[in-house]
C-alpha cells in the first residue's frame, strides 16, 4: 500500500489560501474578526482622504444584522477621492489587486486587510458585499453588490446600479455583514477609534455602535499632514521580483539607463560603479539580461555601500501640531507637547520618529513601572503586544522618570508614531515594533527631547506651588497679627488697615511674593470663635 | 475688688506690653520685617552655673520672624496671647493659663491659593498655649505671676507667720487643721512677723497633716510647708522669700527614689523648662534632709561594692571622706516597709547620675540589659557628688526605694521628734 502515491497537490488560489490562514490577518475569532473589519474599512477610509489632501470625515456605523445570530453590519463611509468605478469589483474582489505597489508610506500595506475581511464575512453569513462610491469629477454615483468567486479568485457582480449626483459628493461606502462578538469586541473597538482619532485630529470621526451608543470626535484643527510623494525605489531595498517589474514596464533601452531613471540615489557615477561591480555591460538592454545576471544585479545592488540614503519624502509623519491638536482634543492635558525627529534610515529604509507627552488633566493614571503608551506605525494604533515592543522597553528600561521630576504612577501619557514606508514590525501579527538599534535610538531620543521640555514645566509648576504655599502660610496669619497689634499698642494711631497694607508691602518686598496672591488669602480668612 | 498692689502691677505691666508692641508696629510702619527677638528656651541653652549652683538660661538669643514660614504660626500664636493678657490687664482680670488657652483658641478659616477652604486652629492643645505664655515672659522680661496670670497652685504652708496678702493680714499659726494655700502670685504677699527657726518643706501632702496635727511646727518652731508633689511656681517663689528674706534655711524631705531626689534638685537649683526663673524661684541653700537610701540601709553594703567593684575609679578618695552611716530602720523593718524599684524609676535614676554609675552598680541582669537604652547618658552635673552618687549607688544595687510614710509608720512621733530633729542637729544631709 502506498500512501504516497495517494497524495495530491492541488493549487490553491490566494483568496483560498488566506480564506484557511486567517488568523494571520487577524481574523481568528468572531470578536477579533469584527474589530479587525473595522479596522481594515477605517484605515483605508483615511487613505482615501488624507493623503489626497482631503479633511477626513468619517462615518462608522456597527448595526446587529440578524434576530438570532451574532450578524453585524459594518459600513464605513468617508469623504474620499472614491474609486473609479470600472476597478471596484477587482478592487474588493480579487485578493492581491491593489494600488498600493507604488513605494509610499500608507496605513494598508498591500490593500488586503479588506478583502479578507470581505473573504471572512462571504464566509461566516453569505451576504454579500456592498459598495457605494464616486469620485470628484464624476457626475454619477455607482452602486455594486459582489462577492468572491473563492476558487477563480474572482469577483462576481451580483447587482450593479448608478444614479446622477444632485450635490457634489465623492467618497466611498463600504458595507459588510460578517459574523462577530460585539460585546466582546466593543472596548477595543472604542479603544481603537479613540486612538485614531489621537492621531487624526483633523478628522471628524462618528461611531454608532449597535447598543445606539454614538462617539463623535469632532475635528479640532484644519492641518492635514503632509501627504506622501510617491518616490522611485531605493537600490538597498530592491528584490528580483522588484526588479522584473521594473525591466517589464520600463521604455529604457540600456541598463544603465534603467539603473539611473528608475531608482533613486543612483547617479551616473554610481549607475557605472555599480554595473561595473555587477560585471553587466552599462550598454546591454535590460529586457536581454538573463536570470543569473539579474539575480547577481539585485545582490550588488543590495550590498552597494556608498549610497545616498534614501530620501525620507515618502513618509507622511503627523507633525507635532498634529499630534498636540490631538492629545488635546482626547485628554485636555495641563502640559502637552510633541516632537518629529529627522528623517533616518534602517536596512535602507526611511523612517521618522514622532514622540508626543501629555500630562495631567484627564490624561489616564499609568502604571507603576512605565507611562501610558500609544503606540502608532504609520498613523495606525497598535492595541496588541505592547509588552515585546521596543517602545515599551524604552520607556521602562532607558528613561529614568524621576530624573524628569515624574514619579510613576503619575499622569503621563507618552505618545510615539514610527513612519515608514517599511515599519520594522515583529512578527506577524504587526502590533509591535522590532527591536532594531537604529530605531531604538531614535525612539529614546525622540523621548528625552519631550521628556527635557516635561521637565521644565514640571519644575517650575513645583516652584509656582512652593511660592502659593508659602504666600498662604504667611498671609493667612495676616488678620491675627494686626488684630492683635492694634489691640496692643493703641498709641501711635495706625489704623488695622494701614497696618495690613504695610505689612503686605514688606512680605512684598523682602520675599517678592505677589500682592494681589497675598490680599486674596487675606480677604478669605474668617476668624471664628 | 482688686487690691492696691494689684493695680500698681497691672500698670507697670501694660506699659511694658505697649512699649514692646508699639516697637513691633513701629518697624512694620518703617518698613521693616517684624521680629520678635528673646532668648532661646532651649535644653541646649540651659546652663548649669557651677558656681553658683544654679540652672540658667543662656546667652543665645532667637529672632522669630514673621516672615519665616517655619515661624509666622508661632508669631502669630505669641502676638494672639499678649493680645489676650493685655486685655485682660485691662480689665482688671486673673486669668488662669487655662482660660487663656479657650480665650485664643479659635478657628481661623481660609482658602488657599487653588480655592480650596481649610481650617486651622490658633493652637489646639493647652501645651501649645503654655510654651507661648513661657515665651512671652521672656521676651518680657515679666512673669507670669507679674503678669496676674492664674494657675492652679497646689502649695500649703503653716507656721508662726503672719503676712499680708491683698488688703488682710494673716496668722497662719492660726489655720486650725487647715492650711493657708499658697496664692498663684506670692510676690504680692508681705512677710508682717515671724517666728521660725528653719523652713521643712515635704514632698507629700498626706505627711505634711500629720505632721501638723502633731503640732509640729509649733514643737520645733519650723514653718512646715508642702509642695504635694512637683513644686509649683508659686511654693518655689515662696520658700524662695522665706529663705532670701527671712534668712531661714531649707530643709527638703522627699521620698526615697529618683523623684523625690529630682524634686529636691528643682527646688535648689532650678528645672531645665522654667530655667530663665532660677535666679527667683531656686533656693540655692536648701539641704536634702531625706530620706536617704543610707537612712534606710546604711552605708556598709556601699563600702563593701565600691571596694571590689570598678567604683574605685569612680570615687576614688573621696568615698573615704563621707561619713559612715548607720541605717535607722532595722532588717525587719525593711523588710516591711521597702519597695520595689520599677524600671521606670532605674530609668530616671540613669538620667539623673548617668548610665556609667548604674552599670557599676546594678545586679540585676534583666533590668541591666533594660536600661541599655539610655547608654551614654551622662546625667545631671549637680547630681555628680559623692553623696549622691552613694545614694544613686545604693538605689541600683538594692533596686528599693521607699516613701516618707513608711518613716511615718515607724511612728509618728520617731519621725517628728528623732528623725527630723536629729538630722538636722547632726548635719545628716546633703548640701
Amino acid at each position: 500500500m502506498s500512501v504516497i502515491d495517494n497524495e495530491k497537490y492541488t493549487a490553491i488560489s490566494p483568496a483560498e489560501f488566506f480564506l484557511r490562514y486567517r488568523e494571520i490577518a487577524g481574523f481568528a475569532n468572531p470578536a477579533r474578526a469584527l474589530y479587525q473589519a473595522v479596522r481594515e474599512l477605517v484605515e483605508n477610509a483615511l487613505d482615501a482622504t488624507d493623503a489626497h489632501g482631503i479633511l477626513p470625515s468619517i462615518k462608522v456605523v456597527i448595526r446587529k444584522a440578524d434576530p438570532i445570530q451574532d450578524f453585524y453590519k459594518v459600513t464605513v463611509e468617508d469623504n474620499g477621492i472614491g474609486l473609479p468605478p470600472h476597478i471596484v469589483p477587482e478592487a474588493f474582489g480579487r485578493v492581491l489587486f491593489s494600488s498600493k505597489y507604488v513605494l509610499r508610506q500608507t496605513r494598508g500595506m498591500f490593500g488586503l486587510g479588506v478583502k479578507v475581511a470581505a473573504l471572512y464575512a462571504q464566509m461566516t453569513t453569505g451576504k454579500p458585499i456592498e459598495v457605494i462610491t464616486s469620485k470628484p469629477n464624476l457626475k454619477f454615483i455607482y452602486y455594486f453588490k459582489l462577492r468572491i468567486d473563492v476558487h477563480k479568485n474572482e469577483p462576481v457582480v451580483l447587482e450593479k446600479g448608478s444614479w446622477r449626483k444632485t450635490r457634489n459628493w465623492h467618497g466611498t461606502v463600504v458595507s459588510l455583514t460578517l459574523e462577530g462578538d460585539w460585546s466582546r469586541a466593543r472596548s477595543k473597538i472604542l479603544e481603537y477609534i479613540a486612538r485614531t482619532a489621537v492621531a487624526t485630529p483633523y478628522a471628524n470621526i462618528v461611531l454608532v455602535t449597535p447598543d445606539n451608543e454614538i462617539v463623535y470626535y469632532e475635528r479640532v484643527v484644519n492641518k492635514l499632514p503632509k501627504p506622501p510623494k510617491e518616490v522611485k525605489p531605493h537600490p538597498h531595498g530592491i528584490d528580483l521580483e522588484t526588479l522584473k517589474k521594473i525591466i517589464n514596464s520600463t521604455s529604457y533601452k540600456t541598463v544603465y539607463d534603467l539603473l539611473v531613471k528608475n531608482f533613486q540615489s543612483i547617479g551616473e557615477v554610481t549607475a557605472k560603479a555599480v554595473l561595473k561591480q555587477a560585471e553587466i555591460p552599462s550598454s546591454i538592454n535590460p529586457k536581454k539580461l538573463g536570470e543569473t545576471e539579474l539575480l547577481r544585479l539585485v545582490e550588488t545592488m543590495k550590498n552597494y555601500k556608498k549610497y545616498k540614503p534614501p530620501k525620507a519624502d515618502a513618509l507622511s509623519p503627523l507633525s507635532s501640531e498634529i499630534i498636540v491638536a490631538g492629545l488635546k482634543r482626547m485628554y485636555n492635558p495641563e502640559f502637552v507637547e510633541a516632537v518629529t525627529r529627522r528623517p533616518s534610515t534602517y536596512h535602507g529604509y526611511p523612517f521618522i520618529v514622532e514622540v508626543g507627552i501629555a500630562y495631567g488633566g484627564n490624561t489616564p493614571l499609568s502604571d507603576k513601572d512605565k507611562p501610558v503608551l500609544l503606540r502608532y506605525a504609520n498613523k495606525i494604533p497598535l492595541l496588541y503586544d505592547e509588552g515585546s515592543d521596543v517602545i515599551t522597553s524604552v520607556v521602562k528600561e532607558d528613561i529614568a522618570w524621576s530624573n524628569y521630576l515624574v514619579e510613576l504612577p503619575a499622569p503621563i501619557l507618552v505618545l510615539v508614531h514610527i513612519c515608514s514606508t517599511k515599519v520594522p514590525f515583529k512578527g506577524v501579527g504587526k502590533e509591535s515594533i522590532a527591536d532594531v538599534p537604529e530605531v531604538r535610538r531614535e525612539v529614546k531620543l525622540g523621548i528625552l527631547e519631550v521628556a527635557r521640555r516635561l521637565r521644565r514645566y514640571l519644575a517650575k509648576k513645583i516652584k509656582e506651588e512652593e511660592i502659593r504655599k508659602k504666600i498662604v502660610s504667611i498671609a493667612k496669619y495676616i488678620p491675627e497679627v494686626v488684630r492683635a497689634l492694634t489691640i496692643i499698642s493703641d498709641g501711635p494711631g495706625v489704623s488695622r488697615e494701614e497696618l495690613e497694607e504695610k505689612l503686605v508691602n514688606i512680605i512684598v518686598a523682602r520675599t517678592g511674593l505677589s500682592s494681589t496672591d497675598i490680599k486674596r488669602v487675606i480677604d478669605s480668612v474668617e476668624i471664628g470663635a | 475688688m482688686s487690691s492696691s498692689v494689684d493695680k500698681s502691677v497691672r500698670e507697670k505691666c501694660i506699659s511694658i506690653l505697649r512699649e514692646k508692641f508699639s516697637e513691633i508696629v513701629k518697624r512694620i510702619v518703617e518698613g521693616k520685617r517684624p521680629v520678635l527677638v528673646m532668648p532661646k528656651r532651649v535644653l541646649t541653652n540651659t546652663i548649669y552655673d557651677e558656681k553658683n549652683k544654679l540652672l540658667l538660661l543662656g546667652p543665645e538669643m532667637q529672632r522669630r520672624s514673621f516672615l519665616d514660614v517655619n515661624e509666622s504660626r508661632k508669631f502669630m500664636q505669641t502676638l494672639l496671647m499678649a493680645s489676650i493678657i493685655y486685655d485682660a490687664l485691662a480689665n482688671d482680670e486673673y486669668p488662669t493659663i487655662r482660660d487663656l488657652y479657650y480665650r485664643g483658641k479659635h478657628t481661623i478659616t481660609y482658602r488657599d491659593l487653588h480655592g480650596r477652604i481649610h481650617r486651622e486652629n490658633t493652637w489646639d492643645e493647652q501645651r501649645e498655649s503654655d510654651s507661648v505664655i513661657r515665651d512671652l515672659e521672656v521676651y518680657l522680661g515679666l512673669l507670669r505671676e507679674e503678669l496676674l496670670i492664674l494657675s492652679k497652685e497646689k502649695g500649703k504652708v503653716v507656721g508662726n507667720l503672719v503676712i499680708k496678702s491683698g488688703d488682710d493680714v494673716i496668722d497662719l499659726s492660726r489655720m486650725g487643721h487647715g492650711a493657708y494655700a499658697i496664692e498663684p502670685t506670692p510676690d504680692l504677699i508681705e512677710f508682717v512677723d515671724v517666728d521660725a527657726e528653719y523652713v521643712l518643706v515635704v514632698e507629700k501632702d498626706a505627711v505634711f497633716q500629720q505632721l501638723h496635727r502633731y503640732g509640729f511646727w509649733k514643737k520645733h518652731k519650723a514653718i512646715l510647708v508642702t509642695s504635694a508633689g512637683q513644686p509649683d511656681r508659686a511654693t518655689r517663689r515662696f520658700v524662695r522669700r522665706l529663705n532670701e528674706e527671712l534668712k531661714l534655711p531649707v530643709y527638703i524631705l522627699t521620698d526615697s527614689d529618683p523623684y523625690g531626689f529630682y524634686i529636691y534638685s528643682v527646688f535648689k537649683i532650678g528645672s531645665i523648662t522654667l530655667s530663665y526663673e532660677s535666679t527667683r524661684l531656686a533656693v540655692p541653700s536648701a539641704k536634702f534632709i531625706g530620706v536617704m537610701m543610707t537612712d534606710v540601709f546604711g552605708d556598709e553594703a556601699f563600702r563593701k561594692l565600691a571596694r571590689k567593684a570598678n567604683l574605685k575609679n569612680v570615687f576614688k578618695d573621696a568615698i573615704n571622706k563621707l561619713p559612715q552611716k548607720k541605717p535607722y530602720l532595722s532588717e525587719s523593718e525593711r523588710k516591711n516597709y521597702v519597695i520595689k524599684a520599677k524600671p521606670k524609676d532605674v530609668e530616671r535614676a540613669v538620667e539623673l547620675v548617668g548610665y556609667s554609675l548604674a552599670l557599676a552598680c546594678l545586679e540585676d541582669r534583666e533590668i541591666k540589659s533594660k536600661i541599655r537604652k539610655k547608654e551614654g547618658l551622662t546625667g545631671y552635673p549637680w547630681f555628680h557628688t559623692p553623696e549622691w552618687m552613694r545614694e544613686l549607688c545604693i538605689f541600683f544595687n538594692t533596686l528599693s526605694k521607699l516613701e516618707i510614710e513608711a518613716m511615718a509608720s515607724k511612728g509618728l512621733r520617731f519621725l517628728a521628734d528623732k528623725y527630723i530633729p536629729e538630722k538636722i542637729e547632726t548635719h545628716d544631709y546633703i548640701d
